[in-house]
């Protein structure tokens, strides 16, 4: 039995402690929103929140998180209105979408260590996530708003 | 109905449902008088194309599917803007059948969505579908008002009465169609330009706010009741069959449902995907090993297409034609000819193939959960698998996760393996691949080795050109069917050798159609994502042995494409390319279909290393009327890092038959710290939408290449220029 703090409320799994994380957020605790891409730390389509920093949920196991706090997408607010997620919706970032979730979360963590990064931070941080629709400059716009407007 | 569809689509059946009680459709392009007692609370259905609800609600089929490029907003917004509906009363409807009413026009009526073609092939119908309605609409109007059509105007959603007498969509469909007749489609008045609210003006997208909130709901992310899910081991190479397997310590795997054999792999189904996954690596094997692509060699391959296009006497398929080419370059002052490569590509969109069948008990039926670029040969793939009837076929078409060809195919494997696995199993079943099956795989754009010969003039013209391209044929592979009615013309594997843009007197391009040596697709660009960069590195060599500049050369050949030449002017201008002050800058023209795009790059070579740094990307785009801006931007731009990615990057190898990359660690993409300040200048023209999903892409490698040669007087004729690449050309 492995428990922790998931998006705010505790859980607890029976799965084996072995099972990527990625999994267990997908198809036991059912959300969706964080997603696979690669399953290899090049990507950055599983990024979620583990005690506040940024992870690749593929990298890691259930047990590895025993008694953190895990906060995927559907946790980072009830309605999209965190700040990221409104610069997002207001510079009309996604194309296919699919990376963006992860992409959100990552921005996230950056600006909550970093509440004010430059330009070249923000590109640094970003360059862990990919997007093969080729949103980043949009990515970087929006992630200086939130910066501006949170 | 899963949550899933609830989320992003009501299905088409449940539309037909709704709009039961009404009474009146016509056939595409037909007329009939709107026969039908309609009763009062009813919806109205003045065509396929949508239904409005007595609650104002206006319900629009969306023919395509859904991969990043937006028609999901887009289309109908065509639509509604005819209708002159206000947006925020439109419902999308995802079609979800093979339903050729709804078929795209510019692929014989075939639902699919490639080619940069949506907005291009349904703006006829879908406004003179919502000019229509609109039309029956004031006749309703007039009806109950008493008053002549005539008198009336609409406003969004509404129709008013000079009295200033205001009959909103719900009321009047409500009211019945009694006594309507519906126009002609060709008889319908469409609105002037000058009187759009909503094509040409900033609509956000209606999938953003779910794709920022994890709520966007892909393929892989489909669940339903009783679910089991699959992973495969599939065949090393292409053309081989499992001949043995052991799998007595997968089954042993808690969680694992079943082991089953299909015709190329060996499906593990289980309770988990974790369990399938680890079932699947203790899985023994044994495979035929006998295919013919176990000889394929990716360097050989090339080989094999350089000798066949530096071949006089290889045959070839004439692709587009103008005057005597070969007549005119032998006659020429000065003859100039080179030989460009390019490797395997693969698309490396971020959701890997993934489906969820449902298969009856009876085996007559199936549901299927689907991200593919078309109904129709989704439907075809289960209707072969289970030897049923379409009707029996009940699809949801799922918004993907990227796909730039990925999921064209005739015959879809992915869709088949879901298939296959729920039949087995007796249960639902999710088959994922995991990014290594999708590069292992994966299918591709093809290797090409091109021939550019061509004449200059005495005072540095172009005199005749011949665009010779050594390829295989794509359509041959991905769908059959198609190249038997095609061939030997493929668009797929020579678009962008035909040059259109350019006004060249004496022009020829050929197909050389090499033998296929891997699997290949579409990819974004087609054709033109290497004919492009051959014909426009060429271009700027031949300025240099001209001795004129670049620029300066190509706008000869534009003086009948004033388009095309405002273009070259804007991008120049954007660029500052007269005064380019120690910036290494490469110029390009190019496009997709009838869009044309010039570009210019701005690079950076580390000579050490062999890094290429585009530092700036310009480019100056016609793609006929825009109908979103916005996300016209958000595509090119899209475009063109592709492009920039495939130019520095991209390659496949293929060793034995069998792909040697693995994942995004040896098939890199570009990464958010190798990419430029774009900046894009769209012309505002009086002409019909041509399409923005692919016209970034073409033009971009030729651009990094000619600034290449800026940089370093050297010239780059193998894309990818990985670095090893540069440091050789510098070296030589």
């Amino acid at each position: 039995m492995t428990k922790f703090i998931l998006n705010g409320r505790p859980v607890e799994y029976t799965n084996p402690p072995e099972e990527m994380l990625l999994l267990i957020l997908r198809d036991t605790a059912n959300l969706k929103g964080t997603k696979y891409g690669c399953g290899a730390a090049m990507c950055g389509a599983c990024t979620v929140h583990v005690d506040g920093e940024a992870m690749f949920s593929c990298q890691m196991s259930l047990g590895d998180v025993e008694g953190a706090e895990v906060t995927t997408i559907e946790g980072l607010s009830e309605d999209g209105s965190h700040p990221v997620q409104k610069a997002w919706i207001e510079e009309q970032v996604p194309q296919c979408g699919y990376c963006q979730s992860g992409q959100i979360m990552r921005a996230a963590a950056l600006l909550a260590e970093n509440p004010q990064p430059s330009r070249e931070e923000i590109v640094d941080t970003m360059s862990a996530n990919l997007c093969r629709c080729g949103t980043y400059n949009r990515i970087f716009k929006a992630v200086e708003r939130a910066a501006k407007e949170a | 109905m899963t949550k899933a569809n609830e989320a992003l689509t009501i299905s088409r059946r449940r539309f037909v449902q709704m709009a039961a009680g009404l009474s009146f459709a016509i056939g595409l392009g037909g007329v009939s008088a709107v026969r039908a007692a309609t009763s009062a609370g009813s919806s109205l259905d003045v065509n396929h194309w949508l239904t409005i609800r007595p609650d104002g609600t206006i319900s629009i089929v969306f023919p395509s599917t859904e991969m990043g490029q937006s028609s999901y907003s887009t289309l109908p917004q065509i639509l509604a803007e005819e209708l002159d509906a206000n947006w925020d009363d439109v419902v999308i409807e995802q079609l979800n059948a093979d339903d050729r009413r709804f078929g795209n026009p510019l692929f014989g009526n075939v639902l699919y969505t490639a080619g940069s073609t949506g907005v291009q092939a349904y703006f006829d119908p879908m406004r003179r579908a919502g000019a229509q309605a609109r039309d029956v609409l004031l006749q309703i109007a007039a009806r109950e008002l008493g008053v002549s059509k005539e008198e009336l105007r609409t406003e969004p959603s509404a129709v008013v009465a000079p009295d200033g007498t205001r009959l909103g969509y719900g009321e009047l469909a409500a009211r019945g169609a009694d006594g309507a007749s519906v126009p002609e489609v060709d008889a319908v008045t469409l609105k002037d330009r000058s009187q759009f609210r909503i094509i040409g003006h900033d609509v956000p997208r209606r999938d953003v706010v779910a794709k920022s909130t994890g709520k966007a709901v892909f393929a892989i992310d489909v669940e339903v009741p009783n679910m089991a899910y699959a992973t495969v081991l599939r065949a090393p190479v292409e053309g081989e069959r499992p001949l043995t397997i052991n799998d007595t310590e997968a089954r042993a795997v808690p969680g694992v449902l079943d082991v089953v054999a299909l015709p190329d792999g060996v499906s593990v189904v289980a309770e988990s995907l974790w369990s399938a996954l680890g079932a699947r690596s203790m899985l023994e094997v044994t495979w035929s090993e006998d295919a013919p692509a176990r000889a394929f060699n990716s360097e050989e391959t090339l080989r094999l297409y350089a000798e066949a296009a530096e071949d006089p006497e290889a045959e070839q398929a004439v692709w587009a034609e103008k005057g005597n080419a070969p007549a005119a370059i032998a006659a020429a002052n000065q003859t100039y000819s080179q030989l460009y490569l390019s490797d395997y590509a693969y698309h490396a969109q971020i959701e890997p193939m993934a489906a969820v069948a449902s298969v009856d008990p009876d085996g007559q039926g199936a549901e299927v959960w689907a991200g593919t670029q078309t109904q129709s040969w989704t439907t075809r793939t289960v209707m072969e698998v289970l030897g049923i009837e379409q009707d029996k076929v009940r699809l949801n078409m799922m918004t993907m996760g990227g796909s730039f060809g990925r999921r064209t195919a005739f015959a879809q494997d992915y869709v088949r393996d879901a298939v296959l696995s729920s039949k087995a199993v007796g249960r639902p079943v999710k088959v994922i691949w995991t990014r290594e099956d999708d590069v292992k795989n994966g299918t591709f754009r093809p290797a090409a080795a091109q021939r550019l010969e061509a004449g200059l003039t005495a005072d540095g013209k172009l005199d005749g050109w011949h665009h010779k391209v050594a390829t295989p044929t794509v359509i041959g592979f991905f769908n059959p069917v198609r190249w038997d009615a095609v061939k030997p013309n493929d668009v797929i594997s020579m678009r962008g050798a035909e040059s259109k843009f350019y006004g060249i007197k004496d022009f020829r391009a050929d197909h050389i159609i090499t033998p296929r040596q891997a699997r290949l697709a579409p990819y974004r660009g087609i054709g033109a994502a290497y004919t492009s960069f051959a014909a426009e590195a060429f271009m700027d060599e031949l300025a240099e042995q001209a001795g004129r500049d670049p620029l300066d050369f190509r706008m000869d050949l534009v003086a009948d494409n004033p388009r095309g030449r405002h273009l070259l002017e804007k991008v120049a201008e954007m660029s500052n390319w007269s005064n380019q002050d120690g910036r290494a800058l490469g110029l390009s023209f190019a496009g997709y279909s009838s869009s044309m795009a010039a570009g210019v790059a701005e690079i950076e070579v580390d000579q050490s290393t062999g890094d290429i740094a585009v530092k700036h990307f310009w480019a100056a785009v016609d793609a006929g009327l825009i109908v979103s801006p916005d996300n016209a931007h958000n595509q090119i731009e899209g475009g063109i890092i592709f492009g920039i990615s495939m130019a520095l990057r991209e390659k496949i190898d293929i060793e034995n038959g069998e792909v040697v990359q693995n994942n995004y660690w040896d098939y890199e993409i570009a990464r958010a710290n190798q990419i430029p300040p774009i900046e894009i200048y769209m012309a505002e023209v009086d002409a019909p939408p041509v399409g923005v999903g692919e016209v970034g892409t073409p033009m971009v490698s030729a651009a990094i290449a000619n600034a290449f040669h800026r940089a370093t007087g050297r010239r780059l004729r193998h894309m990818p220029f990985t670095p090893d690449r540069v440091l050789d050309t510098i070296s030589a």
